[in-house]
This record gives C-alpha cells, sequence and structure tokens, in this order.
C-alpha cells in the first residue's frame, strides 16, 4: 500500500517498505477505537514522560521507557469519564512523516479519529525540537493544550519555564506537570477538555502558503478525505512524505498527487526546496516560542553529561557494559535461584504429600496430580523468580536510558553484520527469555533487520536452558561445571553472530539508509514503575507458559503411563514399554552420531520443543519415574512448618547474596559439584562426557521453545518461523555432531 | 575557516549547519531533529571504537555514523 511513488521532483526517499503493512496500522487504530472510543489523543516526543503522565492522570498501568522506541506493543489507557473512555495514549513520535511503525501509528490515528482534543506533551529540557511537532500538530484542524513536562528536569538544568508566557504566544493553555510525582495532572484533563483551541500555527514562506492553499481548495471537494487534515495532507504532499502519497494514490487520489509534483515543480523551477523551507519555518517558529518560554537559559552540566562521560568513556565504556551485562545475570541467578529451588523442592514435595493422601482413595486420580499436575504448575512457577528479577534489572536499564548507551557503544561490532547497535538490546534480552526478544526486535527500523535478528536470538542461550546445563555439568563434569555453563553461552553468541553473517550474504541482504541513535537524557526510574513492568511481563510468561507446560508434562505423563497393562492396570508399564518410549526408540538411531542415540535422551528432546524447562522435567520423569509418584505424606500441620521455615531460610539466603554478586566473578562456586542428586547419578550413568556435552549442544541450539516460534510467526509470517525451525534443528544436529566427534578424542 | 563537513570536526568542537546532501539517507529525519540551516552543531564524542559519534543539535543528543555525516555540510 504505501509503494514509492515516483517524483521528478523529489530526491530519493528512504524507502518505505521500511514501515509495517499501512493497513495493519488502519486495523490497529480500527481496534483501538472501537475498544476506547477516545476523544483525547495523547501525543508527544518518545521521552517525554508521556506515559508517566498519563500514569498519573488515568492511574492505569502503563509501560514507560526512557530507550527511544521502547513502547513496543501499544499500551491502551483507560480513563472514564461518566462511563465513556476518554483517552487514547499513542506511541511517541518526533514528527508526524512516519520513520518507525510507532510514528506510523501515531500519525494514521491522527488522521482516521478525528480527535475531539490532541493533548501534546513538551519535554520542557528540549523544548525547540518537542515544539516542532506541537506546530505540525497545529496543521491539523483540531483543539490542542499542552502539558509542558518534566519541568524540574528543566530547572535543574539551569533553565526557566515560563508557561504563561508561552501559552500566550501558542495561543493554547499550557499546564506545568512533572508526571513522575503527580504535580499538575489534576487539573490537566479539565483544562485539555475545557480550554483546547486551534492554537498560532505557522505561516510557511508565501509561495509554499499558496501551493498548499490550492491543494486544500481541491480537498474541500473530496468528501473522502478527513477535512480536520486538509492543511496537514497538503504540506506532507509538498514536503514529499512517502506515506502521505502512498496513503493517498492508494486510496485513489492521483490526481492530488499529480496536482502536488506540479506546485514542487514549479517550486523546484524558483529554486525553492519546499522540505527544507517548511522544516526551517517550523524551526524558526519554535526557536522563537522556546526564546519566549525559556527566557533564561544557562549552561550548567547536567548529570547525564556526567554520567555519560565514564559510560561511554573511550576505553572503561565497554568494559563498563560487559560488566554491568555480567552483574544483571549474576543478580538474576543469586538472588532468585534459591527461589527456585524452594519452588522447585520442598513447596513441591509437601503440596505432593498433601495431595497423595488427600486423593489415596482415588489412585488415579492421584498419579496425575502428583505425576503431572503439581510438577508442570511448579515446572512454570520455578521460572518466575528468575524471570521478575531478570525483567527488573532490564527495565531499568531500559528505563533509566542506559539501553540507548548500550546501542551507542556496540554499534560498531554490529555493523560487521549489517544491523546497528539497537540491534544489540533484543539480543541481550534473548538470554532472559528469547519471547520478549523477539517482540523488542519491533524497534528496529527495517524488516530485513527485525527478521534476521528474530532468526538469529533463538541461539541466545535465554535461561529456560540452564537448568540443562546445570544438571548435566554436576553430572559429568563436576569440576569443570561452570567453565561447562559458560561455554555453552559463548557458543550460542558465536553461533548466533556466524549466523546473521550467513543470513545477511544469502537471503537478507542488509537495507540501506543512514543510522540514527537518540542519546536520551539518565533518568532514575520509579521503583513502582519498573516492578509494575516488571511484574506485567513477568505474568504474561506465565500465562503463555502455563498452558503449553501443564499440556505437555501431562502429555508426558500420559504417553508414559499408556498402554494400559494387561488386566487393566493404568500407569503400570515400564518406561521403555510405554507409547513415550516406543516412538523415542524409533526416534532415537538419528542421534547416535551424537553419542546419545537411546530412548530416553531423545525422550526428553521432543518436550523440550515445546519448552525448554520440560527437559529436566523429564529427564526425570523417564530416569527416575517411579520416585517422583509416591512422596511420602505429610500432616497439615508439618507441611506447613516445613514451608515456612524453608521460605525463611530462602529469603535469609537470597538476601545474603546480594552482597556476593559485586565480589568479582568466580566460575567454580555456583554450580552445586558436591552432592550429587540422583537425576545426576543417573545421568552420569547414562551419558559419556563427550556424549552429554553434544546433547548440551543440542538442547542449546535447537528451537527454544513453541511460545517463541509462536512469537516469530506472530512478527514475521508462518515461513519465517518455519524456516527458523528447520535450520536450528539442521544446526543443533551438525554442531551436536561436531561436538560429539571431537570431544570423543579427548574425553 | 571555510565549509567542512560535519565528520571533519573533533570532539569538542561546533559548527553551523550549511546544508544536508539532497541524497542523504537521513535528510527528512534530521530536519526534523533540527538540522536546519544556521543551527548549531557540537561533536560531543566518537564511541569507543571510533563509530559512531554524538552529537548534540538544540537540547538533544544522537548519534550518526561518521559515514553519514560526510553529507552534513557546516561552517565556522
Amino acid at each position: 500500500m504505501t509503494a514509492t511513488v515516483p517524483s521528478n521532483t523529489m530526491p530519493p526517499v528512504s524507502a518505505p517498505s521500511r514501515l509495517p503493512d499501512e493497513a495493519a496500522c488502519l486495523q490497529t487504530v480500527a481496534r483501538l477505537k472501537a475498544a476506547h472510543e477516545p476523544r483525547v489523543v495523547v501525543v508527544g516526543n518518545p521521552n517525554t514522560g508521556k506515559t508517566t503522565l498519563i500514569n498519573a492522570v488515568a492511574g492505569t498501568n502503563l509501560k514507560v521507557g526512557n530507550w527511544a522506541g521502547v513502547t513496543v506493543e501499544k499500551r491502551e489507557a483507560r480513563l472514564t469519564v461518566q462511563g465513556r473512555p476518554l483517552l487514547l495514549d499513542l506511541p511517541g513520535a518526533y514528527s508526524l512523516s512516519p520513520h518507525t511503525p510507532e510514528e506510523l501509528i501515531t500519525r494514521t490515528a491522527l488522521l482516521d479519529e478525528a480527535p475531539d482534543v490532541i493533548l501534546n506533551v513538551l519535554d520542557a529540557g528540549n523544548l525547540e525540537r518537542n515544539l516542532y511537532l506541537t506546530l505540525q500538530l497545529m496543521d491539523f484542524h483540531v483543539p490542542v493544550a499542552v502539558a509542558l513536562n518534566l519541568v524540574d528536569e528543566a530547572r535543574e538544568k539551569g533553565l526557566t519555564v515560563d508557561a504563561p508566557a508561552l501559552a500566550r504566544v501558542l495561543g493554547v493553555p499550557v499546564i506545568e506537570t512533572v508526571a513522575s510525582k503527580g504535580q499538575g495532572t489534576g487539573k490537566l484533563l479539565s483544562t485539555a477538555l475545557g480550554g483546547a483551541t486551534l492554537g498560532i500555527g505557522v505561516r510557511y514562506p508565501q509561495a509554499i502558503e499558496a501551493a498548499a492553499a490550492d491543494l486544500t481548495a481541491r480537498m474541500a471537494e473530496l468528501p473522502t478525505l478527513p477535512p480536520h487534515a486538509h492543511r496537514y495532507l497538503a504540506l506532507a504532499l509538498l514536503e514529499g512524505d512517502p506515506s502521505v502519497r502512498g496513503r493517498l494514490s492508494a486510496t485513489g487520489h492521483l490526481p492530488l498527487i499529480d496536482a502536488a509534483d506540479a506546485h514542487l515543480a514549479a517550486l523546484d523551477a524558483d529554486g525553492i526546496d519546499a522540505l527544507i523551507e517548511i522544516a526551517e519555518a517550523r524551526y524558526a517558529r519554535a526557536g522563537d516560542l522556546a526564546r519566549v518560554a525559556v527566557p533564561r537559559a544557562e549552561a550548567r552540566r547536567t548529570l547525564s553529561e556526567r554520567l555519560d562521560r565514564l559510560a561511554l568513556h573511550p576505553l572503561l565504556g565497554i568494559p563498563i557494559f560487559l560488566a554491568l551485562v555480567l552483574l544483571v545475570f549474576r543478580l538474576t541467578f543469586s538472588v532468585a535461584s534459591p527461589f527456585v529451588d524452594l519452588i522447585g523442592g520442598p513447596l513441591q514435595t509437601t503440596l505432593a504429600g498433601w495431595a497423595a493422601a488427600a486423593l489415596a482413595w482415588f489412585p488415579l486420580g492421584r498419579d496425575l496430580v502428583v505425576g503431572a499436575i503439581i510438577p508442570g504448575v511448579g515446572t512454570v512457577l520455578s521460572f518466575l523468580p528468575t524471570l521478575l528479577v531478570l525483567y527488573l534489572a532490564m527495565s531499568f536499564l531500559e528505563d533509566s536510558g542506559y539501553m540507548a548507551r548500550a546501542a551507542f557503544l556496540m554499534d560498531r561490532i554490529m555493523r560487521g553484520l549489517g544491523l546497528d547497535g539497537r540491534a544489540f538490546i533484543p539480543l541481550i534480552l534473548g538470554f532472559g527469555c528469547n519471547v520478549p526478544a523477539v517482540s523488542a526486535t519491533r524497534t528496529l527500523e527495517r524488516r530485513s533487520d527485525r527478521v534476521v535478528v528474530s532468526m538469529i536470538l533463538p541461539f541466545m542461550s535465554c535461561s529456560a536452558r540452564l537448568p540443562v546445563y546445570v544438571v548435566f555439568a554436576a553430572a559429568l563434569f563436576p569440576r569443570a561445571g561452570s567453565w561447562i555453563v559458560w561455554s555453552m553461552y559463548i557458543l550460542g553468541m558465536a553461533v548466533t553472530f556466524a549466523f546473521a553473517w550467513a543470513l545477511r550474504r544469502t537471503s537478507f541482504p542488509a537495507e540501506g539508509g543512514g543510522v540514527l541513535l537518540e542519546l536520551p537524557p539518565y533518568r532514575f526510574p520509579a521503583w513502582r514503575v519498573l516492578w509494575k513492568h516488571a511484574w506485567r511481563r513477568t505474568a504474561s510468561f506465565a500465562k503463555r507458559a502455563r498452558t503449553t507446560v501443564l499440556a505437555t508434562v501431562a502429555g508426558v505423563w500420559l504417553l508414559l503411563a499408556l498402554p494400559a497393562v494387561a488386566g487393566g492396570k493404568f500407569a503400570t508399564v515400564a518406561p521403555q514399554d510405554s507409547v513415550f518410549g516406543r516412538v523415542s526408540e524409533a526416534v532415537s538411531p538419528i542421534f547416535a552420531p551424537l553419542g546419545f542415540g537411546n530412548w530416553q535422551a531423545t525422550g526428553a528432546l521432543v518436550p523440550g520443543f515445546i519448552a525448554k524447562e520440560v527437559v529436566v522435567g523429564t529427564l526425570g520423569q523417564i530416569y527416575l519415574g517411579e520416585q517422583a509418584a509416591a512422596p511420602a505424606p505429610l500432616s497439615l500441620w508439618a507441611g506447613v512448618q516445613g514451608a515456612v521455615t524453608a521460605t525463611w531460610d530462602t529469603i535469609k539466603t537470597s538476601v545474603s547474596a546480594i552482597p556476593t554478586v559485586l565480589a568479582l566473578p568466580s566460575l567454580s562456586t555456583d554450580t552445586t559439584a558436591d552432592q550429587k542428586t540422583p537425576l545426576a547419578q543417573a545421568l552420569a550413568a547414562a551419558f559419556t562426557p563427550a556424549a552429554g556435552l553434544a546433547y548440551l549442544v543440542f538442547v542449546l541450539l535447537y528451537t527454544p521453545c513453541i511460545v517463541t516460534v509462536g512469537a516469530i510467526a506472530q512478527e514475521h509470517g508462518r515461513r519465517i518461523a518455519w524456516l527458523t525451525v528447520a535450520y536450528q534443528m539442521g544446526i543443533a544436529w551438525g554442531m551436536g555432531f561436531l561436538t560429539y566427534q571431537v570431544a570423543r578424542l579427548w574425553l | 575557516m571555510g565549509e567542512r563537513t560535519l565528520n571533519a570536526l573533533r570532539p569538542g568542537e561546533a559548527a553551523h549547519v550549511v546544508d544536508l546532501d539532497r541524497l542523504h539517507p537521513l535528510r527528512r529525519r534530521l530536519l526534523e531533529l533540527g538540522f536546519v540551516r544556521g543551527a548549531r552543531v557540537t561533536v560531543v564524542r566518537r564511541a569507543p571504537m571510533g563509530d559512531p559519534v554524538e552529537l548534540r543539535v538544540g537540547g538533544t543528543d544522537l548519534a550518526l555514523r561518521a559515514a553519514d555525516l560526510l553529507g552534513i555540510r557546516v561552517r565556522e
């Protein structure tokens, strides 16, 4: 729909293929509109505290990010007045000539919504650039009200902010706000709804105003074009905005485009470049307005500048970045792992004991609950502490503005892959969980970048794979366990980069076009917002994982229990004679060259395709089958006592682990080398070290989970998703084969 | 001093925009962010590996790759 329309007066423009299908955006807007019937749309530059402001006004649970483009999914603000929804939060935009999917959504919503009021949020510390958007908004025939936000930050910078003066010269109400402290947010809505006016927009140079007047006169005869947008559309045509041209040509307004081209040719003949004249006219007025609103501007070295001297230091910058990443992962594991153990161990055992006692009269139900449902739920729950801590740390880095610095630091490295520094962030998120990482690729501008990053990032070892490494490392490499775990992460990264390189040279060559990274000022994120944000992400993971993991564990249990042996006794069949065992047996020769061609090892990989979380659980079910099914029944009181004691010990362990996070990382302390669990003993007996290593490599590289595949399909279509699955299996097998054959020579 | 490309400036130096190359891949966006004629641009620093380059225009800090600085002509 947004095909480029050739023009003899415009220089080649960046390909609109970067942007998603406009039809998709229209659908999004239609969906939002159906959901909210918004009357006020909230528009502002990225990083103006817009979402925090809406949060303060509407009190809804919205995501706030201080990394340009962090609002990956649309957040919906709900504020009802007399039962009617009122506010629609639009993604951050620098201008209404869209360059990013977010900006396209914002622009499309403004065109199609015909909102009653535009509430424009400005960063008081960066007025000139923010007012550029304000002036563009005033080209719409819609009343505007302004929230002058981040006033506190501007004062810290040494700026004097005069909101009444700005209101006078802009001709619209201006309310000073400090959204993070809730200042000024109270009267914002009443002012926005009651006092919003059309304001005093830009007078463009005479030749451009004449051309725009002619175009708007033509539009007046076209009922298909929204009247509130005529002037905006005319100016966008004169600016040569490719998305507006594409939209108008797709909706059959070719005469209008021809007329615009004729004007552009005439202007060009007079030596007038309309794009530049329009931008200059807006900036001239924005500059004048800013000088009135901020009469005194002392240059004061800001905290951001001081922090950046360290964070972006020529020698220290990258080591600091790597140390921070390491710190995040150490924090995640040392703070969260005691809770993981608690959920997977004492709590689960206690619960299983009670369930076994309560269901003693109904053996089949007892076996299902104790053997499948409790372990299944336990698997999902035991992931939540890790994810919560990881998401908290990631949200902190995003919301504080550090992620943008990471993109700046890593850009040169990513350039070799035809990517830019921003692509590093989904890759890092991939260490936590591939699913949010795939969603985070939406922040990349070019489609080929989004596809390449989505296809490579499953090789980044997500936290669900770690338990497999830990169990095998403890079982087979008790003295080098940490190094084995570490090398899995490194191997995953190496394959990620190698594969990106290969994809670039074959299927997805890098698109041209410049790279622009914004470096927003550092902000200390509000803990409440961080917590909400991390909690929401964790909960959405739990929701998504719950069904698949539970179904998988129950399914494996069922397949292990079938067929019923003679006499109708259910769940008494030996594992190797079960349906599960026989199917795994049939498939297992494929893995013989990798050293683990037996049904048990192969069997555990099958549910791993659905979720890596369950590989260890399935190994346990297979190797220790009967043990899990017969927990000792406990009295209620003993169970509660045990659980409380265990929880208290866990909290103590977790809290006392915090200081050790800051200690130098030592690779020899984290795995439990001394005491071997029953599973570790079983694995040590079943795998040679070389086969174990090959198994780990295979687990690292094959499809991480069905949820990730689903996320890729959602972002890029099924074809890409299945392609990803196919080559991951191929690479996993190949690398596993190589590992086994090489490792056999030494181990 | 005459006209140079922005790439020729060292960290800490500032200059005024003369124009953007008509074929600059970021022309439209740079105009919107304030790279209009006469705007003062400061080169803040280069990234540890020499590229990209942090710039300040108006109150905005942003980074461009050195290759994209070649199309921005500045004066003084």
